[in-house]
């Protein structure tokens, strides 16, 4: 056999050999990746590599060398799932650097960070000043994770005490002029509906990029043609509208009526609209 | 317009109200969301059922409008 079909046999079956290795070693980032998992995937590459262009090393001396360095990392991965102390042996813990707003300048030292090192890290965060810092924590995989001090925090719904409506992620139910059935089928909406609602928007499905829908059932659309108009869904728009218009007319009935029977009925249902419309209010923005 | 056809007006607002929670609650996939949508429905349904005795009330009122 020419040595230029065997270097391209092993490269083959190397590489699928790879592939399936490297598959089964896991889903962790790259970036996630402790120095034993980066160095045994560097290893295996050039274990790879030398055997492919070299047709006079013996390939199973490959294969078992690689079978060594894909399964040893695979048992440590395994056995640090299992165990806490082993996790913390192979993988590191995480050091504290700022406690209680104080820098915490011996554990700094300990992990050779300088004080420039730390706000430059701080930088990262959107952090620029250090007393801004409630507590700080250097992962095992070398980025710092801050928690700023309350008033520093973002302003979420919950420091404002506001109520919402909660909400499930959205599905998208045509991409690129395609109807996608699961995710119709996951928000229980049908083909059917799905053309109402496209008939009513007045557009075929093949000028449609990507349609999105909630888990209300509003229908957002971007088309191919990006001169034509699309509305944004008005359902829930126009139904908030629609109480608030009906609670203002039964007010002016109450105060245009003489008949005090009549002025009781309009108020005790304006009152209901009310209580209807602020029951909705989360829902309907 | 007579106070009996702004009435009937405000009536069938409150009818399409209605119907429109109703289909709100029929489509979401939210638990939470569909309650609070029949809650409000009920509420509603209320308001109709005294408005439209209310109506009929007003048309006899008025019967040369009708």
């Amino acid at each position: 056999m020419p040595e230029w079909v065997i270097v391209i046999i092993r490269s083959f079956s190397l590489l699928i050999i790879l592939f399936f290795m490297t598959k089964w070693l896991g889903k962790k980032q790259i970036s996630q990746l402790n120095v034993f998992e980066y160095i045994s995937g560097i290893v295996l590459g050039g274990i790879v590599a030398i055997h492919t262009i070299d047709p006079n090393a013996n390939l199973i001396y490959a294969i078992l060398s690689m079978f060594i360095w894909f399964i040893v990392p695979l048992t440590v991965e395994y056995i640090s799932l299992k165990s806490k102390r082993f996790r913390n042996f192979t993988e590191g813990s995480s050091t504290v650097l700022i406690q209680d707003g104080k820098i915490m300048e011996d554990n700094l030292k300990k992990e050779g960070y300088s004080t420039d090192d730390l706000l430059e890290k701080l930088r990262d965060n959107n952090v620029f000043l250090a007393s801004d810092v409630e507590f700080a924590v250097l992962e095992p995989s070398g980025s710092l994770s801050v928690l700023p001090k309350k008033e520093n925090q973002p302003l979420t719904a919950k420091d404002l005490g506001l109520k919402l409506a909660p909400e499930k992620e959205p599905q998208t139910v045509i991409m690129d002029g395609e109807m996608l059935l699961e995710p119709l089928a996951n928000l229980s909406l049908s083909v059917n509906w799905l053309e109402t609602e496209l008939d009513k928007q007045n557009v075929s499905i093949e000028n449609v990029f990507l349609a999105q829908a909630d888990n209300d059932g509003q229908l957002y659309l971007d088309l191919y043609d990006d001169l034509l108009a699309v509305t944004e869904p008005s359902e829930k728009p126009l139904l908030m509208a629609t109480m608030k218009k009906c609670q203002a007319d039964l007010e002016l009935f109450a105060l245009a009526t003489e008949n005090q029977h009549a002025k009781q009925l309009y108020e005790k249902n304006s009152k209901k609209l009310q209580q209807a419309i602020d029951l909705l209010n989360p829902y309907l923005i | 317009m007579t106070v009996g056809s702004q009435v009937k007006g405000c009536f069938s607002s409150i009818k399409s109200i209605e119907a429109t929670l109703h289909l709100l609650s029929e489509k979401t996939t939210e638990q939470e969301a569909q309650q609070r949508y029949l809650q409000v429905e009920q509420l509603i349904t209320e308001i109709k059922r005294d408005l439209q005795q209310h109506v009929i009330q007003l048309t006899k009122e008025e019967p040369q409008y009708k």
